[in-house]
């Protein structure tokens, strides 16, 4: 059964040519004539935002432009990119507890971006490679203003002075500036080469230091004739007290890290109490451990109440620091072996304290008795009274800063006057220091707060160094972005990367540094993984998803033909990270 | 040669010799081994053509609207709920008179899922200004769709080239497969009549306001009316060298018949089997074959059924709240006759279901027991207690 015709003869056919009448539009004028912005009632606008993890960091570090460099592989621009900011990228890198992690927008795709080992790594090719601390700064004033004190405020206080061309004399008590960085903090935390590399490079740029300076009536009275301002950060230098029995034999944490930085280590035998729960507390156990002993932490509260950063409290226990959490110590007794610490068992209440802590109460009268061979304290320190600040009137008083107007500024910062006590913070309050001291020997004391305000990163307390100098930061909005209004279709999930860690059990010989830095290609993925929140970083989406081919690119700058642009918004969904707003045409 | 292969594969042996440029495509049951055969041949450098894969059918035609634009030969092939999908798509090819050929696999629509055999999805795309074939087996599929390509680039209107899904598109026949060089003998490679150039520029298809809309609408209809002038003659450049011609229409035994059974596609052929069966029979029975829907060749099918005193329409379609399309077209055919026949109009083989030689046997005997149609339309073949 066959279902077609079959031709047995060739016939002679006329092959066919298409002649059908053919009537559609087409025109060689050129479809510009209409001007589709007509249809527009409302206009995308390139506007950096502000991202979280900038909004959060303490120093306002500008970070999305700092990871924009190092995704481009411009690790030098990084770093210009962070000293804007913080002269202290090796340093921060490694001590920092980072709330820009804690506020990064990634956390809800899969987890935060390695912020601060990010920093680390900018930090350490710039010391491997020398590069210069050029920031950009102003022509001298001719004013000059004396610190007190070189801790990190001290420091960040005269780095940012003489961006701002005001000449600075730092006087610090001890034989080395660097204040907590340089006596509190380990070097398994924070090597000290890293740390003197980065604080010679501050002072190289004409910081006069006058060390083992006594800081007395005299010093102040001079001060107010040689020096158009002061800032005072002299850091908590003594420690607190217990007020409990046979306190004499507890011996102070603080000084035993100081001890170990001179190079006094008194090796440590048995069982090792630390009491307390901040990170010097954790700084001590674990430097106790290296030193051979075996330290327990003696705690009053939860281990979840600890004021030490959660990440230093692992550490130690994988380095094997026992914590004994809810142990009240109550008194201290001599004995043949050592000593006993006699403690209450505490037990946590549902009101709250005053400063909204868990509080805890005893269980009961039971006394409880551990024995150690020796028992330090590390519950931290306060403030000697001869820096308490005055109390200046609440328009002078800052994010990290107490601005005392008396014949000559005198400016309160650091850990005196900070709410946290943090490396951060103190940089933060050096900054904020320098640049009310610019402001006021610019436009005086009434143009403080405004000044400052309009420094600030995202609304919060951080202050932009770039901001102050007017440089291109100053243009970004305020607005935070938030994780709903980052495009995740531009991004898969990558899992964290880690650096690294030497082995606990190697680790506890030494004081060499437990946490390694990035590798260059680990850099570069761990850059990638972060969204840029905010920050147009040139990935062209934009242009590319225009229907109306109304984004394009004259002298390296992308420029919107509102000629065309029809307001579809095509532009602002596509863009990853937020970077264009949607306003409405008025 | 020739070679047994699904009728499917018939179309895409066909989109390789024609050498088609760009191809793009998105998979849809029955249809999916007509693409799936085509991407192997591009990936395989067989076919030097660009294949982009799209997200959507109506992306498909889109991309193939945008590739004919620039002047190259373009296919792609859906089904169904594809081909509903790209509808929007299908006014835009016709409208741009681009010759774009699409293998449209027929196939029921949901709900209730359904994938098998049925002609609503093509009908309903009736009026977009696609010239529509219907093939019967795998080699009319091969060589339909050669002939939609000449036939598209002489009128400047897209083809569809329409198969059965499953009695067809998933059948394996013998089929000759013509040799390259001959294949281009009668497919000489596209000349486009207007095509986009970066060199040359110029927009097309912008606004058309009323002032030219309607000249613009009537140019397409009577692309469609030279369509029917110039179809047997395309034939006669395929038959001198294919040696098979197939026509608008296929007459079995019209002359001589009372009754005159209308089909198209694969039911053909179960219905030639019938008219063998009851002609020996002593009755007096015909087929009308239809192969072109649109253009509808309403004449050449009035001057085949005229001398019929009964027609019956079996149509694998409905139209809710009317009847079968073909049945409709049919009949406004025959309006202009004086004592033309009466149509009868039978529905079968919905959503898969076989039209069996039993139904058209029973399509026959009850079209010649009766004087009149019943009102409407009848439909055969109904499981008895399925909607009590």
């Amino acid at each position: 059964m066959e279902s077609q015709t079959v031709v047995k003869e060739k016939p002679e056919i006329q092959r066919l040519t298409n002649n059908v009448s053919l009537y559609i539009s087409k025109s060689h004028e050129s479809s510009r004539i209409n001007k589709t912005g007509s249809w527009r009632f409302a206009r995308p606008v390139y506007e950096n935002k502000t991202a979280p993890c900038s909004a959060a960091c303490p120093a306002g570090n500008y970070i999305p432009e700092v990871v924009m460099r190092l995704t481009n592989g411009d690790v030098r621009g990084a770093y210009r990119s962070i000293i804007k900011e913080n002269p202290f990228p090796a340093t921060c890198g490694r001590v920092c507890f980072h709330t820009c992690e804690t506020a990064c927008n990634r956390k809800g795709q899969d987890q935060a971006v390695a912020i601060r080992c990010l920093e680390r790594y900018v930090g350490d090719r710039a010391m491997a490679e020398d590069f210069p601390l050029d920031a950009p700064s102003v022509p001298a004033t001719g004013k000059k203003v004396a610190i007190l004190g070189a801790g990190p405020a001290g420091l960040c206080a005269a780095y940012f002075l003489t961006r701002l061309g005001i000449a600075c004399d730092i006087f610090e008590s001890t034989d080395r500036a660097g204040g907590v960085m340089q006596w509190g903090i380990p070097a398994h935390r924070l090597p000290k080469p890293v740390l003197n590399h980065e604080i010679d490079n501050i002072l190289n740029l004409g910081i006069n230091i006058h060390y083992n300076h006594i800081l007395d009536e005299t010093f102040f009275s001079r001060a107010q004739d040689d020096f158009d301002g002061v800032f005072i950060s002299p850091g908590l230098t003594i420690p607190l007290t217990m007020g409990i029995d046979g306190e004499a034999h507890v011996k102070e944490g603080l000084q035993l890290l100081m001890d170990i930085q001179r190079g006094i280590v008194p090796p440590q035998k048995g069982r090792v109490a630390v009491i307390g729960g901040g990170n010097t507390a954790i700084d001590v156990a674990r430097s106790i451990k290296r030193l051979g002993a075996d330290p327990i932490i003696v705690y009053r509260r939860r281990k979840q109440d600890m004021p030490a950063f959660e990440e230093e409290i692992l550490e130690a226990q994988k380095e094997g620091v026992e914590i004994r959490e809810l142990k009240s110590p109550v008194a201290v007794e001599k004995t043949a072996r050592g000593f006993e610490l006699k403690v209450v068992s505490m037990t946590p209440v549902a009101e709250k304290g005053t400063d909204g802590r868990t509080r805890v109460i005893p269980v009961d009268d039971t006394m409880e008795t551990m024995e150690f061979k020796d028992i330090y304290s590390g519950i931290g320190a306060s403030l000697h009274g001869a820096w308490q600040p005055a109390e200046p009137d609440l328009k002078t008083t800052f994010a990290n800063i107490k601005f005392d107007l008396k014949d000559i500024p005198f400016v309160y910062g650091g850990d005196c006057v900070n709410p946290v006590q943090s490396v951060t913070h103190a940089i933060a309050s050096g900054k904020e220091a320098a640049i009310a001291l610019g402001v006021f020997f610019k436009n005086g004391i009434n143009k403080l707060e405004e000044t400052l305000n309009s420094c600030r990163v995202g609304l919060g307390d951080a202050l932009s160094m770039e901001i102050y100098l007017k440089g291109k930061r100053k243009d970004n909005a305020s607005h935070v972005v938030t994780e709903s209004q980052i495009n995740r279709d531009y991004f898969t999930a990558v899992p964290r990367i880690d650096p690294g860690h030497m082995m606990p059990e190697t680790a506890v010989t030494t004081f060499d540094e437990v946490e390694k830095t990035f590798t260059d290609t680990e850099a570069m993925k761990e850059a990638n993984r972060c969204y840029q929140c905010g920050f147009c970083n040139e990935c062209e989406n934009c242009r590319i998803f225009c229907p109306e081919i109304s984004i394009t690119r004259q002298n390296g700058r992308k420029v919107i033909d509102l000629d065309y642009c029809k307001g579809c918004g095509v532009c602002s969904v596509e863009c990853p990270r937020n970077a264009i707003t949607m306003e409405e045409e008025k | 040669m020739k070679q047994v292969i699904e009728g499917s594969h018939a179309i895409s042996e066909a989109v390789k010799l024609a050498r088609v440029e760009v191809v793009s495509g998105y998979p849809i049951t029955p249809q999916t081994h007509i693409i799936e055969a085509i991407s192997e041949h591009c990936a395989s450098g067989e076919m030097k053509a660009k294949f982009i894969p799209v997200e959507s059918e109506h992306s498909a035609m889109a991309a193939v609207v945008g590739a004919a634009s620039t002047g190259v030969r373009t296919f792609t092939a859906t089904s169904s709920h594809g081909l509903a999908l790209m509808h929007e798509m299908l006014h835009w090819a016709a409208g741009a008179r681009l010759p774009i050929v699409l293998g449209e696999v027929n196939r029921a629509l949901g709900p209730g899922w359904n994938i098998w055999m049925d002609q609503s999805d093509s009908l309903a795309q009736r009026d977009t200004g696609w010239i529509q074939l219907y093939c019967e087996n795998g080699q009319e599929a091969l060589d339909t769709t050669l002939f939609a390509f000449r036939l598209a680039e002489l009128v400047n209107l897209p083809v569809m080239v329409v198969i059965d899904a499953f009695f067809v598109s998933h059948t394996f026949e013998p089929v000759d497969i013509p040799e390259q060089c001959l294949v281009d003998d009668f497919l000489p490679s596209y000349a486009p009549r207007i095509a986009l150039d970066p060199d040359n520029p110029f927009s097309l298809f912008q606004m058309a306001p009323p002032a030219v809309y309607m000249e613009m609408r009537e140019n397409m209809h009577q692309a469609m009316e030279h369509t029917l002038d110039i179809y047997n003659a395309v034939e006669d450049e395929f038959a001198v060298i294919f040696h098979r011609r197939y026509g608008m229409i296929e007459e079995i035994n019209c002359q001589n018949a009372d009754i005159i059974l209308v089909t198209t596609g694969s039911t053909t052929s179960t219905a030639r089997q019938v008219q063998m069966d009851l002609e020996k029979q002593g009755e007096r029975f015909g087929i009308l074959k239809i192969k072109t829907f649109r253009p509808f060749p309403g004449k050449l099918i009035a001057r085949a059924l005229k001398n019929a005193r009964k027609v019956a329409v079996l149509d694998r379609n409905f139209s809710f709240g009317s009847g079968g399309i073909f049945a409709q077209e049919i009949k406004g055919a025959l309006q202009p006759l004086n004592h033309g026949p009466v149509v009868f109009n039978y529905i079968a083989g919905l959503g898969g279901r076989d039209i069996t030689p039993e139904i058209i046997s029973e399509v026959y005997f009850k079209t010649r027991d009766r004087q009149a149609p019943p009102a409407g339309c009848e439909w055969l073949g109904m499981n008895a207690q399925a909607h009590k």
